[in-house]
């Protein structure tokens, strides 16, 4: 090495350490603006509408006065939370074991099948709902099928009503439990059950107390996001059942689209933020919410909240024990190894039943969406690539999705490195504020964007679309990114850093290439979430720019034909190849 | 209240704009081309086909079509605030304009006179809206249920001993409190004011025998084409759809409830006279003849059946002896009543 290499050297080494001496939590800064501008002040701009008269802005409690005055509302709110908590439960226990399942799988199959999981989460809401109202008809296949085997020929109602609803729902959020529960269940040493049993311990016993027991993370993690996802639902009650399945956020889209009332549209916002909110924080008190931070650091913090949270999942874990030992004590020298394997097959099906029933519809040679259908054509294809509107509706969806997967993942990996590589204890409370989007039920940062969109006029426009698309999928990435950052290995960047690189090189030749596989999935993961993104759309798109989910919201109230299921045909086609491509990328 | 939302508008709302203005549509100066809201779907298509493009033919003015909201009036306000005319002409219902100029007027005057407009329905036109399209709520049954003697009437409608069956209604106050007054007994020519006391009594009783209040145009097609319910209120064109479809099914026209589309002309427009050139293209007999091949709403220029083959006209609810005993839809009147009844109605469907 001669002298002036040496120089330089010693000069780039002078760059790197003033390169790396400010704090790197404030690369989460421009995510936090972002934040701010577009989801903190909108949603509290919402909030603070309810609490105003609309024409002289002073302060009023008329739109509270109403909530609480009729009793409608409040049974609207009783209902929303049952229907949510009901809908959080049936995906717990339904989704449990087959994310357990999922986890005994070899890596290639799991990849597979988590397909199969995903796809009917990223079918549209509308879609789903009218292949249910096909099924279930009364003169549907269902019906046609119960009545064979009822003793007076008679099916019973299966539509319109409460049941109806509650299986919308579940089948809905199901993905999201148990995509939410299997990242933790993958972490769990699988050889700790067994050091279990070696030590004493039955089969059920090594179950419960030790996997169950190190996956509780998981399941709080899926209940919470369940549930407030939960909260939200408009489309689902609207089709699958009547008058009193209403929630929360039907009342919310009619106040706004058609009474434009922003005070007691505010009003019902601010009451599902709040609860939404007051949820999470027990929720945090009782159990814990690392799960949702992927972090490997267990908290130690053990407040009296905390311990009857532990207690009473230590007496569900006990509870349950008991019951399979008896249940196996009962059948002893039966073996039942394929019952959670024929369970989680049969499971996966009715995720796909709609999802199934989409593509010969889509391919009808009759004028309506029905099963069977009455003969096969590419009639409905052609209508959907002949149309000007659905071309025009898709190629906004593609661009407004390129665009805002690539802001998402800027932001969100900004801000992942920042959180990670921070030691400051600030990084909690940015983490924090970086899911917050997740916390508040989209209706509500929909509605918020609106009003301040409609300022800004902002409101059916490229932009306002991408910035919505942005906050929502923000969270979603982010945590995935800061998962994939935790995974990195940073000792090869100090490795580079030792070597002579500096901050912009160890990024460009070290850090991007090693995390580029997660990137990439991250960044398709927010192509997909904008891609089907329907509640923002419905208000920031203004009829000018209809993205391909609101062209079939639109089309549903002017005319249903087999058009939407040939659409939802080629989103699915879309969504289903990025979605092997970003699972290829990841490994 | 958008006019004071603009007042106080932040600091940091302002930034923001300046931000976004490159985005904002301006308003080209050589007027070649106009843009239509319409509401897309078939409506869009069939517009295409009997008002745009032979304008594009008669003019050289391009008419590009946009699909607006399913309630524009919130987008329409903001559009003639900022001035941002993305829309030269937008297809409306009188109760968007009953809100679009109440208590502020957001829209042009279309100054069409009778003369101009020869066989044009006269409750169809007004300053500044012309109405292009009837659509009318009906009630329809399935007659592989009701095989012989039918319901006729709203009163039997609501006789459930007499017409047995499945029942659905739409889930909204417009329209239902006039159907439950018909039901009980009110003339269709006597409907309004509305008696809203004796509408809720009526309603109470055929609320047990409603199994599905449907909440969209597609829901209600769905429920009729699947056999769902035996009979349910939908808008006649809807109906049609299935009939066509091979449905067996039969729209009842007595007692139906119509109500418009029709065009109205931003504020301040500065296309306003093409589009208003446009407006009255589309009240000729021949464009409004041409719209009834795709979609079965009713022309608002009866000289247009002139050209409609009969076993056309026979569903479209301008038909003469379907317009019998049509009740025009008060939209005044629920202008003034909408959102107090709105939520009555609410508590009483969920009581």
């Amino acid at each position: 090495m001669n002298k002036s290499f040496l120089l330089l050297f010693f000069k780039k080494e002078g760059l790197a350490s003033f390169l790396r001496r400010p704090d790197p939590l404030w690369l989460a800064v421009p995510g936090l603006i972002f934040l701010a501008l577009f989801f903190i002040y909108p949603v509290l701009k919402l909030l603070i509408i309810s609490f105003q008269d609309p024409l002289s802005a002073a302060f009023s409690l008329a739109a509270y006065r109403r909530v609480f005055g009729a009793t409608v509302y409040l049974g609207v709110l009783r209902t929303t939370f049952w229907m949510a908590l009901q809908t959080t439960l049936w995906c717990l226990v339904l989704g449990y074991p087959l994310a357990y399942w999922l986890t005994c799988l070899k890596p290639r199959r799991r990849g597979r099948l988590i397909l199969l999981v995903m796809l009917p989460f990223w079918t549209s809401a509308l879609v789903k709902a009218f292949g249910w109202l096909v099924l279930l008809a009364r003169y549907g296949l269902v019906a046609k099928l119960l009545a064979l085997v009822s003793p007076g020929g008679r099916a019973p109602e299966l539509l319109h009503g409460r049941g109806a609803v509650l299986m919308g729902m579940v089948h809905t959020m199901l993905p999201l439990a148990v995509l939410t529960m299997l990242p933790v269940m993958l972490q769990i040493d699988r050889t700790l059950p067994r050091a279990a049993e070696t030590l004493g311990a039955s089969g059920a016993q090594g179950f419960w107390r030790v996997f169950f027991h190190l996956s509780v993370p998981g399941i709080t993690a899926a209940g919470l996001l369940v549930f407030i996802a939960s909260l939200g639902f408009f489309i689902t009650p609207a089709l699958l059942g009547g008058p009193h399945e209403t929630m929360i956020g039907q009342v919310i889209l009619e106040q706004i689209q058609s009474v434009l009332d922003w005070q007691f549209g505010g009003a019902l916002s601010a009451m599902l933020v709040v609860s939404a909110f007051a949820v999470s924080i027990a929720y945090d008190r009782l159990f814990g919410l690392s799960a949702l931070s992927v972090s490997s650091t267990r908290q130690t913090q053990r407040g009296w909240l905390r311990r009857i949270g532990l207690s009473l999942l230590e007496a569900v874990a006990y509870v349950s024990t008991l019951l399979t030992e008896g249940l196996a004590f009962l059948l002893r020298g039966h073996r039942f190894g394929w019952l959670l394997g024929t369970y989680c097959v049969l499971l996966i099906g009715f995720l796909l039943i709609p999802t199934l029933l989409i593509l010969p519809m889509a391919f009808t040679s009759g004028p309506f969406l029905e099963f069977p259908p009455p003969g096969l054509g590419l009639r409905w294809m052609a209508v959907y690539f002949g149309s000007p509107v659905w071309m025009a509706a898709t190629w906004r969806s593609f661009g407004v999705a390129f665009v805002a997967s690539l802001v998402t993942t800027l932001i969100a990996g900004t801000a992942a490195i920042a959180v990670v590589r921070s030691p400051n204890r600030w990084g909690r409370g940015v983490f924090t504020l970086f899911l917050a989007p997740m916390i508040v039920p989209s209706i509500v940062t929909a509605v918020g964007l609106f009003y301040l969109f409609a300022k800004l006029s902002l409101v059916a426009t490229d932009l306002g679309l991408v910035i919505g698309h942005t906050v929502l999928a923000l969270p979603l990435s982010f945590v995935a990114l800061v998962a994939v950052l935790r995974g990195h290995d940073w000792g090869l960047d100090q490795a580079a850093a030792t070597l002579g690189a500096n901050r912009l090189r160890v990024m460009r030749f070290v850090t991007l290439p090693l995390v580029k596989g997660g990137l990439l999935a991250a960044l398709l993961f927010a192509f997909i979430a904008s891609f089907e993104e329907l509640t923002v759309a419905i208000f920031i798109s203004g009829g000018l720019k209809t993205t391909l989910p609101k062209q079939m919201w639109d089309d549903i109230v002017f005319a249903v034909n087999p058009t939407l299921a040939a659409a939802s045909v080629v989103v699915l086609a879309v969504v289903g190849t990025l979605f092997l491509v970003a699972e290829r990328l990841r490994k | 209240m958008i006019n004071h939302m603009l007042t106080r508008r932040s600091a940091l709302a302002v930034g923001g704009a300046l931000l976004a203005s490159p985005r904002i549509r301006r308003a080209s100066a050589a007027a070649t081309q106009i843009t239509v809201a319409d509401n897309g779907g078939p409506v869009g298509a069939s517009f295409r086909d009997a008002f745009y493009d032979p304008f594009e033919k008669a003019t050289g003015i391009k008419v590009v079509n946009i699909t607006q909201n399913v309630d524009p009036v919130a987008a329409f306000r903001v559009m003639v605030e900022t001035g941002s005319y993305t829309t030269d002409v937008a297809l409306l219902t009188p109760g968007f304009v009953y809100r679009l100029t109440h208590p502020t007027n957001y829209l042009e005057a279309l100054d069409l006179t009778p003369a101009q407009l020869p066989g044009m329905i006269p409750q169809m036109v007004t300053p500044n809206f012309m109405g292009t399209d009837v659509w009318t709520t009906v009630f329809a049954y399935r007659t592989d249920k009701f095989a012989q003697a039918g319901p006729e009437s709203w009163a039997d409608f609501w006789n459930v001993d007499k017409f047995p069956g499945r029942r659905g209604l739409y889930r909204s106050p417009g329209t239902n409190l006039e159907i439950a007054l018909m039901a009980d007994g009110v003339p269709y020519d006597k409907v309004y004011p509305l008696d809203v006391e004796r509408a809720f009594a009526s309603l109470d009783r055929i609320k047990p025998h409603i199994d599905v209040w449907w909440t969209s145009g597609a829901q209600s097609t769905q429920l009729l084409q699947s056999g769902e319910v035996d009979l349910l209120s939908i808008w006649s064109a809807r109906a049609q759809v299935d009939i066509d479809g091979g449905t067996p099914a039969r729209i009842v026209w007595n007692q139906n409830i119509a109500s418009v589309d029709g065009w109205s002309i931003p504020k301040g427009s500065p296309r306003a006279d093409i589009s208003r050139q446009f407006v009255k293209f589309c009240a000729g007999a021949a464009q409004q003849a041409a719209y009834t091949t795709v979609m079965k709403n009713g022309p608002t220029n009866v000289d247009a059946y002139n050209a409609i083959p009969p076993e056309r006209g026979r569903l479209l609810p301008t038909f003469p002896d379907n317009r019998r005993s049509m009740l025009l839809y008060d939209n005044e009147w629920w202008g003034a009543n909408y959102a107090a009844i709105k939520q009555r109605f609410d508590a009483w469907l969920l009581a």
